[in-house]
């Protein structure tokens, strides 16, 4: 995609009406490449009345814009149709609102999940999502991406966990849905329309999640199966853990797979599920690698591995599949055959029925695509690339299959931003 | 649709006058009871080439009138449509279609260690298409989450006729997730015909236990020092004096009716910490002025304990001619405060107000006592609980945690949400229903549209 140029018009026009900083100098511009296109300006608002203005300008100029918060997850999507502004949330950057005793917090958009974690900790109480990066993910990034990491299995996604959430719409206006309590059922869930929007229907400014007690204890286990198909099955045999991950190498080197269990709870708790993980590992035919409290260096490494992956090279196709968990052993080794010549790893969520791949290799990756999509619909999954190589960008479906509802989705659009002013051509069917 | 399927007999539709909010009442023109979701997307299809509105209804045990025959005239009940689709233990999913009702799906899949957590007190009567209108709660969503937490997908009938899948079960979805904005709609975007249901195993092991306080500070108090002790209980529920007499006046359960509040709390879980988590509980407890905590001993105990609990509305009846349920919620620490509140509105108003609620989210249910013969006493009753939602709102709570809006509390949304988040919804609400077919006159405040109810009714209530 050739980074198309806005008209010097529309920039100016934008600049001219923004009450915030606004920075066209190339090096802030190139810092907001998304999907291969340079925005003409980049707009950080410090405040949400700020934010809802340079939507309202930008709007009003005829421009589109881009929410972003630190773009740790920016290569999600298509790349955008047209790009005038990158609107950058990171200076939104308040805890506005935690009782502890209440076990809710309200934050803006521009909050990382590293300092949301750090300011719950304090307290004794985490949110219980762990999204990839989380250092560089901040909650607008979190919510508008549904990036939900591997504790969905045990304690949800992301949409279980927002109770309330301030935006800006395309004509630049502030609006709330949901509110402060940990249940409410008063007006529409607008939270569940914007979770995993992409910034396509409106500008998150603030959430409140709901949090829970940090577990009093956490332990790691990482076991090996002998096989891929043997790692996925003790994986999806194990009940109760906080997340169980499996992952192993493409390629043709040996059949191997690692199970990452993550154990939360009570002391005893975490006793008596930490016995019987070894006693299935043991059934199983697996060998204990590691077997130690969560704080221990190689528990807490091999934690983030699974975390953050993949977040190796830019530029490296990366894919995600989803599918019925009954399905994901034949799913993964479809996929590693598909892939069989290159090198590159898996994770699986056993429990989700979520597989995620990521090639080291660039060349070939049209047709390993392709390879890639026929696995999928043999198994009705979805497929969502989540990074290719630049040289793929024209043309390539981000996600399969389209969803039966895209002609209600695409009226969504139209209702909501009907002259295409946020992150046009991003999302799903390039709505 | 066969004869059976049609309403149109004067008395018989005197049944769907009204729901479990009874203030307000309307007896429908016709009343159609379709079987499948062809049949629904046949009556939506004429209704809409007609330019007739229609009012989607379930089991009829909502709280909030959402499913009141006026403006619209035509209810198409989903009660018939009972199948159950697909029981997929392996991938822990059901699919039902909207008149199977919920304690049902529990039912089919206990054997194989599953259930599923939604348990509305209404849990053997309500249906699962309603309980997706609603969003519904119950006693467990403390742990387990409501509703919306539990649907991985629907099938919508739009007020057009048109059959349209929302998610296929697969836990992610592709695109906007419309089946999250369905639920709790109330039946404004169109009849949702079946729901694809996640399923979670029974616990190992589960404790419950009674805590009797002497006034509802104390256990109020104890409520705020389990959470703070980090434990998440599956339920923690409180009852005040005047509904523990009522309770244990209809069920001799054994509550100590001098009490001025007990406590009812259940853990669930690995059997390994459970009893470790039993014991602080019940050290806080004592701490904080219980003055006798029991333990269920066995599953016939705990279930008298839920029958009691879920019944508590029913039982209300015997002290008063008349009673109406507020559904509000604070946020936890705000309990007391509010109890204060609804105190204050009691003395106010000079009328008794019980309260069971669900303590551990906020979500209160205070029972407004009265007598609708007559007139003045039941608009001080109606008074008592409007000043009650604004208490809520005051305190940072919501107007309603699991009743609904319906045609109730249309007036208490605007409150609760300024012109431009209602402008948001009512623009989300035309993608699916442009023309205002589906359920209109529910849940969004019409300018000088807004009746004024007449007088509060006994209902029966969650």
């Amino acid at each position: 995609m050739t980074a198309g140029s806005p008209p010097p018009a529309v920039a100016a026009a934008v600049a001219a009406r923004l009450g915030c900083s606004v920075d066209a100098a190339d090096e802030a511009r190139a810092a907001w490449i998304v999907g291969g296109v340079t925005p003409a300006l980049v707009a950080r608002p410090a405040a949400a009345d700020e934010l809802a203005a340079t939507v309202g300008a930008v709007a009003a100029a005829g421009g589109a814009l881009v929410p972003l918060g630190r773009g740790a997850h920016r290569d999600l999507g298509h790349a955008p149709t047209r790009y005038d502004v990158a609107l950058v949330t990171d200076r939104l950057a308040r805890l506005l609102d935690y009782a502890p005793a209440d076990m809710t917090v309200t934050v803006e958009a521009g909050v990382t999940l590293a300092e949301l974690s750090a300011a719950l900790a304090r307290e004794g109480q985490w949110l219980a999502i762990e999204p990839p990066l989380p250092a560089a993910t901040t909650v607008g990034g979190l919510l508008a991406a549904d990036r939900s990491g591997w504790l969905a299995a045990s304690q949800g996604r992301v949409r279980d966990v927002v109770i309330g959430i301030g935006v800006v719409t395309a004509d630049g206006v502030r609006a709330r849905g949901g509110g402060r309590v940990v249940k409410n059922v008063a007006g529409y869930d607008l939270m569940k329309l914007f979770i995993g929007s992409l910034g396509s229907l409106a500008v998150v400014t603030d959430a409140t999640f709901k949090v829970r007690p940090l577990p009093e204890r956490q332990h790691g286990l990482v076991l090996r199966g002998r096989t891929a198909s043997a790692g996925l099955a003790l994986g999806a045999a194990v009940e109760g853990a906080l997340a169980v991950a499996v992952a192993g190498p493409l390629g043709s080197g040996p059949d191997t797979a690692a199970v990452v269990v993550r154990l939360g709870g009570v002391e005893a708790d975490v006793g008596a599920q930490r016995a019987r993980v070894r006693e299935l590992a043991r059934r199983h035919g697996a060998e204990v690698e590691l077997d130690a409290d969560a704080a221990d260096p190689a528990v807490a490494a091999r934690f983030s591995m699974v975390r953050d992956f993949p977040v190796s090279g830019a530029g490296r196709l990366a894919v995600r599949f989803a599918c019925l968990p009954s399905r994901l052993d034949a799913l993964v080794r479809g996929a590693r055959a598909a892939v069989a010549r290159l090198r590159g790893a898996w994770h699986a969520d056993p429990r989700r029925g979520i597989a995620l791949l990521e090639v080291a290799e660039a060349e070939g990756a049209a047709a390993t695509l392709a390879e890639l999509a026929r696995v999928a619909v043999a198994h009705a999954a979805h497929l969502v690339v989540e990074r290719w190589p630049l040289a793929l960008a024209s043309g390539i479906a981000v996600w399969r299959p389209m969803p039966a509802a895209l002609p209600l989705m695409r009226r969504m659009k139209a209702a909501l931003d009907p002259v295409g002013v946020l992150a046009p051509g991003r999302f799903v069917g390039r709505i | 649709m066969g004869s059976d399927g049609v309403i149109a007999d004067a008395a018989a539709r005197t049944v769907y006058e009204c729901d479990g909010y009874t203030l307000e009442r309307a007896v429908p023109d016709l009343v159609v009871l379709p079987r499948s979701t062809d049949e629904v997307a046949r009556v939506l299809r004429a209704a809409w080439r007609a330019g007739v509105p229609f009012v989607p209804r379930g089991a009829g045990t909502g709280l909030s009138g959402g499913c009141l025959a006026a403006p619209a005239r035509l209810v198409v009940g989903t009660s018939r449509m009972r199948a159950i689709r697909a029981i997929d233990v392996p991938n822990r999913r059901v699919t039902a279609e909207a008149g199977v009702v919920n304690a049902e799906v529990s039912r089919v899949v206990r054997a194989a260690g599953l259930h599923y957590a939604p348990d509305p007190s209404s849990q053997n009567a309500c249906t699962i298409g309603g309980n997706v209108a609603e969003n519904s709660g119950g006693p467990h969503t403390l742990k387990y989450g409501v509703t919306t937490n539990h649907v991985l997908a629907v099938e919508l009938v739009l007020p057009d006729g048109e059959v349209v899948p929302l998610g296929d079960g697969v836990d992610d979805g592709v695109g906007y997730d419309l089946t999250g904005v369905v639920c709790g709609a109330e039946g404004t975007m169109g009849i949702v015909t079946a729901a694809t249901l996640r399923l979670v195993p029974l616990p190992e092991s589960v404790v419950t236990l009674l805590a009797v306080f002497a006034t509802v500070a104390e256990a109020s108090a104890t409520v705020s020092a389990i959470i703070a002790a980090g434990i998440v209980p599956a339920a923690l529920e409180m009852m005040d004096r005047t509904i523990v007499a009522a309770v244990e006046a209809a069920f001799r359960v054994g509550f100590p009716t001098d009490a001025g509040a007990v406590l009812i709390i259940e853990i669930d879980g690995d059997a390994a910490g459970l009893p470790a988590t039993a014991q602080r509980i019940e050290d806080l407890c004592r701490r904080d002025g219980a003055r006798e905590v029991r333990r269920a001993v066995d599953a016939a105990a705990r279930a008298a304990l839920w029958t009691s609990r879920k019944r508590a509305f029913g039982a209300v009846g015997r002290l008063s001619p008349s009673y109406c349920t507020q559904d509000g919620v604070v946020p936890r620490t705000r309990l007391p405060e509010i109890l204060a509140r609804i105190e204050d509105a009691a003395a106010r108003y000079g009328l008794r107000i019980g309260n069971v609620f669900h303590a551990g989210d906020g979500n209160i249910h205070p029972i407004v006592l009265y007598d609708e013969r007559d007139p003045e006493e039941a608009a001080r009753a109606l008074a008592a609980g409007r000043d009650i939602l604004r208490a809520c709102l005051e305190l940072g709570g919501s107007v309603t945690g699991e009743h609904g809006i319906g045609v109730e509390k249309m007036a208490e949304l605007a409150l609760a949400f300024g012109t431009d988040d209602l402008a948001l919804m009512r623009r989300v609400r035309g993608v699916f229903d442009p023309d205002g077919r589906a359920n209109p006159g529910k849940i969004f405040p019409t300018p000088g549209g807004c009746v004024e109810p007449r007088a509060p009714r006994r209902r029966a209530a969650l």
